[in-house]
């Protein structure tokens, strides 16, 4: 029977279905043609490929260019175009002058013009938002940059709060994106590639990088796998980083995620390399490494003490969200001899009552904490998060006096859900609360000794994660050259090194004197 | 896929497996009744022991607000076994729960028990099991260990395990009862050089006990009223190879554990007879012990030498002559007399120690070893033997700190 | 993706090292050891240490003369192909069984002291698939693992001594010759196998970054190990005194006894966690390298996929003995008085034969040139 079920899942899964679709050869075909000297054949092929009238937001605009006496049509997108800009600097000129002039481009008062031949270029350009100007009797399609986009103003970060330091973050537009960055580092070496990663909706990835600093050979590795697949769209950047990560199906994230452009370019100026993608709030840095994710930006601006400080309640959060739980269980099932006396007598006297074992206790309330948690999160309003955690403490109140839940379970259960938001990664943290539930199981199985035996799997398992060939501990194990920069942070005059890992052109960022 | 699936369901086995059958040593900890004492009587019946359970109530006295329980903080269980280890199984016919040893603090003896050659054979077994902690206390009781729990109702620490964990650190830190853990019994029972202390205590006030100076009291013998617990823990009881052969006062148990560095006596409060008053007044001082005492021995010759130095702090607490310390006349004076009184006392306490107990009750042989090159030596000179013929000479160095407050004499009416 | 084997470095060598071998002063080695020679016992270990280093130096020596080559092959090339083969054959048997019964060791430390009724085998198969796991990740994953964890490794053993001191009296070591001087060198180099893991360790030269960090990485860890054992072995003598003969093994006796005062009197789970942690590094490690030896003895180029069944293997002949006094009083002494004298023998054997063929010359020669 098993067998039979496993045959027919391996059957449907390994070959591909077979579906009937239409074939669209004809228009691959047209859009591999040049445009020709016709006019009116033009204006034909681009109606048909854009279906116009049926598309409402193709605008066709013809009209006579006065100087050079001819006709002309501009197509555009209404919807992407800025079209005050397309009257003023195109239109207006092109039918107002009456100087005898040969030249478009001197017509034009645009300031951002090109040309192209190219059907499918040109159609892409279009959907671009690019305003496209046919000539009777050119062979070239004139286009000037009319895009205008409506999106998001830069706002403040909400995701990675920090009370020291840029508020600023990343919005949907790549533009603003890229010029924060920009603004961050002025240099010519900063480098802003795009390429294309999707065919049929045309996204593109933008690489950001500093020429002069990163590692040649990583970059053509991220070049290489941004190529390497070949789908239908990517609208989203958090969809590209499950596509680029070498293991999509690990509970721990191997690459960084952030919103905020400083600390983008932060990494830039480490040799680090940055993508970015249109309609994105955020940008992919990679490689990342554990230290990069458990890192919060505040960390440095802070002064070196208290930087430290909150590192070190940072690594105590990670310990006390991932163990209390199951060490609370491992303790009270298996090493009662553990407890001071009076609390055992306490944990004992409360438990008398309560009608589940300890771990099946624990579970409840991990699994309603989760549930509060992510409640809050959906509740459509700003009081989302007080209603979570008043849910939260009412529940405890109520399943104590009920005599369902022991009161030391509420402690512990409040303690570790509170300390996993410190971890402020949003991967990291869903790393951090699914890898409780796995050691809580553990520890209800074999007590400590199940919680060590995991820990110690899950140890070698993180060791042997790479994000892009760097190990995930790097560069504390296997060690290299940094400027050591991992749980305890040096003064800012100490941090010489760029991380060796990268293997960056240049090591140094700050010298003597 | 595939590989996703078989991951899942073999997770999924697991969890399963977890939940289900994860009990091995597992065991919820309301599930048990926690022992704190143990008591070991002679059972009436040859090769049995009387096994005498104390058991602590987890749900009284720890509930913060919210219903009380009335139940009754402990439950003792007395029965015959054959040892304290299986006995735990014999005593689920009568309590509810599983019995854990785990808490176990204190074990105690009847002195009749504890003189029965056959005692260490019995309680070696001590060792076996993997839940009885070498830190917990052997303390050795007057009456039958049975009794002794039925009697002992402490009124203000009614839950068991915080009136014994008080009861003995206090009277450690005192001096006044040795530091008996187990771990010590069996390092002395394995030496076989030395004897080893435990707690001497009773529940059992005698009926008209002479009243004597401060700390010379055995247990039992302190004459206190009022209302309040019978129980007291005051002086020990002498193991030699793990068989008590003897008492010692409270005052004597005092002097030893000031003469054994490895046991943590803190600050000590004594009288000692005043040397200014020609009655018999006695001031009261602290001591005070921060530094090791030095020992020297010269093993050669038929009699063994030993000179141990003790360097003791003194506070002096009370004055009832009015001396005037500011004069260092008086003040050496003092000196003197307490060195006097601390080297008689421990003189006299170690030449009983070589009469009456033949041995020395604290681990004065591991000084005796440096001065030997192999152990063969060591074995062939016999410390055992040699002890008993030795001189002991003992100097206190006193070093007083403080000589309390000077008062001046109040004016008598007239004066 | 490129998942190569990296190397090891001279960090994640020295923590490998030390917690292959220095695991042994948590174990039943004090116990054993005072069982032979009384309160003289730490001083075998100082004393082995240096009898072993004569060989062990002697073997590094002629190992440098081969750039990335392993122990076997280097024996294989000096020795002929089919002496070469049995000697390597033996090594590998012995430390097989080494293997196999050290775990059963450490399983039934575990049982005896912190899982009672737990059935022997399941703590055993827990052990086997975890060490399994790490050393099917590679060496470098393992060397990765045990520089994260050495330093609490470490700090967790001073502190276990540390409060262990509290309890112990100095005046316990003496008569500072213990059964006189004569046994004592007697005894100490019947007990170089304390050190035998050394030798085994040349195994992985060509996965350690160079010749010389290899070199110096033995150094360091053979050094510090024997002075730890030393030390360790010296506080459980001032702690238990004549009573660690009665303990098997004294570490966990000992963790069982300390505690940070009145309100938190047990802490041995604490300690029993980076124990525990060093064991599993530990077994990884000599899994990995056991595997390495069979896939050179037999010509397996991609022995990593041997290690299940490898272990497997292991895991069956660990449960044959059936009470945990067997191999303490039986099986054990067996390997520990055969293989260090060995290995020892080997060494010098190797250094003796590449003498005579003249290897050093060459390598003299070859650098000239």
């Amino acid at each position: 029977m098993r067998e039979k079920i496993s045959k027919l899942w391996k059957k449907r899964l390994n070959t591909e279905p077979e579906f009937n679709e239409q074939s669209n050869t004809e228009v691959i075909e047209l859009k591999k043609q040049d445009i020709s000297t016709s006019y009116d054949q033009n204006l034909a092929t681009f109606k048909t490929l854009f279906t116009v009238p049926d598309n409402i937001d193709v605008k066709v605009r013809e009209f006579t260019i006065t100087s050079l006496k001819r006709k002309g049509v501009i197509i555009f997108l209404s919807t992407m175009a800025d079209i005050q800009a397309i009257m003023d600097s195109i239109v207006e000129p092109l039918i107002d002058n009456e100087h005898p002039s040969k030249k478009i481009p001197d017509i034009v008062s645009y300031p951002i013009a090109s040309t192209a031949s190219n059907i499918g270029e040109i159609t892409e350009y279009i959907t671009a938002g690019i305003t496209a100007l046919f000539v009777e009797g050119d062979d070239q399609c004139y286009l000037f940059e009319t895009t205008k986009i409506s999106g998001r103003s830069i706002e403040k970060s909400d995701n990675e709060v920090i009370v020291k330091g840029a508020k600023e973050a990343f919005n949907e537009r790549v533009i603003d994106n890229i010029s924060l960055i920009r603004k961050k580092i002025k240099n010519e070496n900063l480098l802003v590639e795009t390429k294309p990663i999707s065919k049929r909706s045309r996204n593109n990835v933008f690489i950001v990088y500093q020429k002069d600093l990163v590692n040649e050979e990583l970059l053509q590795t991220i070049k290489d796998k941004l190529e390497s697949f070949e789908i239908d769209s990517i609208l989203d950047l958090s969809i590209l980083e499950q596509i680029l990560e070498e293991r999509p199906r690990s509970i721990f994230p191997t690459l960084l995620y952030t919103e905020r452009p400083d600390r983008a370019a932060a990494f830039i100026e480490e040799g680090h390399i940055i993508l970015l993608m249109e309609n994105s709030p955020g940008c992919l840095i990679l490689p990342a490494t554990f230290w990069a994710l458990f890192h919060s930006p505040e960390d440095h601006y802070l002064r070196t003490p208290y930087g430290n400080f909150i590192r070190i309640l940072r690594i105590l959060a990670l310990f006390v969200a991932v163990f209390t739980s199951p060490i609370y269980i491992a303790i009270t099932n298996f090493h009662v001899g553990m407890i001071p006396p009076d609390l055992l007598m306490a944990i004992a006297g409360t438990r008398e009552r309560v009608p589940f074992p300890s771990i099946v206790e624990v579970l409840m309330m991990e699994i309603a904490f989760e549930l509060i948690r992510e409640a809050g999160l959906r509740v459509p309003s700003p009081i989302g998060p007080t209603i979570g955690i008043v849910g939260a403490l009412i529940l405890g109140q109520a399943a104590v006096q009920a005599n369902i839940i022991s009161p030391i379970v509420i402690i512990v259960i409040a303690l570790s859900g509170l300390s996993s938001f410190i971890i402020s990664d949003l991967s990291m943290n869903f790393a951090i609360r699914i890898t409780r539930f796995l050691f809580i199981f553990s520890a209800g199985f074999m007590g400590i000794y199940g919680v060590t035996a995991l820990l110690i799997a899950g140890l070698y398992y993180l060791v042997s994660l790479k994000s892009f060939g760097t190990p995930y501990f790097a560069p504390m194990t296997p060690h290299s050259f940094s400027s050591k920069d991992l749980l305890i942070r040096h003064v800012p005059m100490k941090e010489k090194f760029r991380p060796g890992y990268l293997k960056p052109k240049d090591m140094v960022k700050q010298r003597k004197g | 896929m595939q590989k996703t699936k078989t991951v899942c369901s073999l997770m999924l086995f697991f969890v399963m497996v977890i939940l289900l059958t994860g009990c091995w040593d597992r065991g919820e900890l309301e599930d048990k009744s926690y022992v704190i004492g143990l008591g070991l009587d002679r059972s009436k019946q040859e090769g049995k022991i009387k096994v005498t359970m104390l058991l602590a109530n987890p749900e009284v006295g720890s509930m913060q607000g919210g219903g009380g329980s009335t139940e009754k903080p402990r439950e003792i269980i007395s029965f015959d076994a054959n040892d304290f280890i299986a006995a735990k199984a014999t005593a689920n016919s009568v309590i509810s729960r599983s019995i854990s040893y785990d808490l176990l603090r204190i074990f105690v003896v009847s002195e009749e028990f504890a003189r029965d050659p056959m005692f260490p054979s019995t309680f070696f077994e001590v060792l076996k099991d993997k839940e009885i902690r070498l830190n917990s206390y052997l303390a050795v009781s007057k009456e039958k260990a049975a009794q002794y729990f039925l009697k002992n109702k402490p009124r203000m620490e009614t839950r068991p395990h915080k009136y014994f964990q008080f009861m003995v650190n206090h009277g450690i830190e005192n001096g006044l009862i040795p530091d008996s853990t187990l771990f010590r019994y069996f390092q002395s029972a394995e030496r076989g050089t030395d004897l080893f202390l435990a707690m001497y205590t009773t529940a059992i006030r005698e009926k008209n006990p002479k009243i004597k100076r401060e700390d010379e009291y055995m247990a039992g013998e302190l004459n206190a009223t009022g209302e309040l617990d019978d129980t007291q823990f005051i002086g020990s009881a002498v193991f030699k190879n793990g068989v008590m052969i003897d008492k010692l006062t409270g005052q004597e148990t005092r002097t030893i554990n000031i003469l054994d560095d490895t046991t943590n006596i803190k600050d000590i409060l004594v009288n000692i007879p005043d040397p200014f008053s020609s009655s018999q007044k006695q001031f009261a001082a602290r001591i005070l012990k921060t530094q090791s005492n030095k020992v020297k021995m010269n093993l050669k010759g038929i009699r063994p030498k030993i000179y141990i130095t003790i360097p003791l702090q003194f506070e002096i607490m009370s004055n009832p002559s009015r001396v005037n310390y500011r004069k260092e006349k008086n003040r050496q004076i003092l000196r003197k007399h307490i060195a006097d009184h601390i080297e008689q006392m421990n003189e006299d306490l170690l030449k009983k120690t070589q009469t009456k107990l033949k041995g020395v009750p604290y681990p004065l042989p591991l000084f005796a070893k440096k001065y030997f090159g192999t152990i063969q030596e060591y074995k062939k000179f016999n410390w055992g033997k040699s002890y008993l013929r030795a001189d002991i000479h003992v100097k206190a160095e006193i070093d007083i700190v403080n000589y309390g407050k000077q008062t001046s004499r109040p004016k008598k009416v007239g004066e | 993706m490129n998942q190569q084997p990296g190397k090891l470095g001279i960090r994640e060598f020295v923590s490998i090292a030390i917690l292959m071998v220095g695991a042994k002063a948590t174990e039943d080695t004090p116990a054993v050891l005072f069982r032979q020679v009384q309160n003289a016992a730490w001083m075998i270990p100082l004393l082995s240490a240096g009898i072993f280093f004569i060989p062990l130096f002697l073997l590094i020596k002629t190992m440098s003369l081969y750039q990335d080559k392993d122990l076997f092959s280097v024996i294989k090339k000096l020795f002929g192909k089919y002496l070469g083969f049995i000697v390597c054959l033996f090594i590998f048997i012995i430390s097989s069984f080494a293997v196999s019964y050290d775990t059963r060791t450490y399983t039934n430390i575990i049982r005896s002291f912190y899982f009672t009724t737990t059935p022997n085998l399941i703590i055993y198969v827990i052990l086997m698939v975890i060490c399994a796991y790490g050393a099917k990740k590679g060496l470098q994953h393992v060397g990765s693992v045990s520089y994260l964890i050495i330093f609490y490794a470490l700090l967790s053993l001073y502190i276990a001594l540390g409060i262990s001191t509290q309890q112990s009296n100095i005046q316990s070591m003496f008569p500072i010759w213990g059964p006189g001087q004569l046994e004592i060198i007697k005894l100490s180099s019947q007990n170089i196998t304390i050190f035998a893991d050394f030798f085994i360790l040349t195994m992985v030269i060509p996965y350690v970054t160079s010749n010389k960090v290899f070199k110096k990485g033995t150094w360091i860890a053979f050094v510090y190990v024997s002075i730890q054992i030393s030390v360790a072995t010296l506080i459980f003598i001032c702690m238990f005194d004549a009573s660690l003969a009665g303990y098997a093994y004294p570490f966990h006796i000992a963790i069982r006894f300390i505690s940070l005062g009145d309100y938190i009197p047990n802490v041995e789970i604490i300690f029993f966690i980076i124990w525990i942690m060093t064991a599993f590094i530990r077994f990884t490690a000599f899994l990995y390298i056991n595997a390495l030896m069979f896939g050179q003895l037999f010509k397996i180029k991609d022995f990593e996929y041997l290690i299940p069944s490898l272990t497997t293997i292991y895991l069956l002949i660990g449960i044959i003995p059936e009470s945990p006094i067997d191999i303490t009083l039986v099986l054990k002494p067996l390997i520990q008085n055969l293989a260090g004298p060995m290995f020892a023998v080997i060494s010098i054997t190797l250094w003796l034969v590449a003498q005579l063929k003249g290897e050093f010359k060459h390598a003299k020669n070859k650098n000239s040139m």
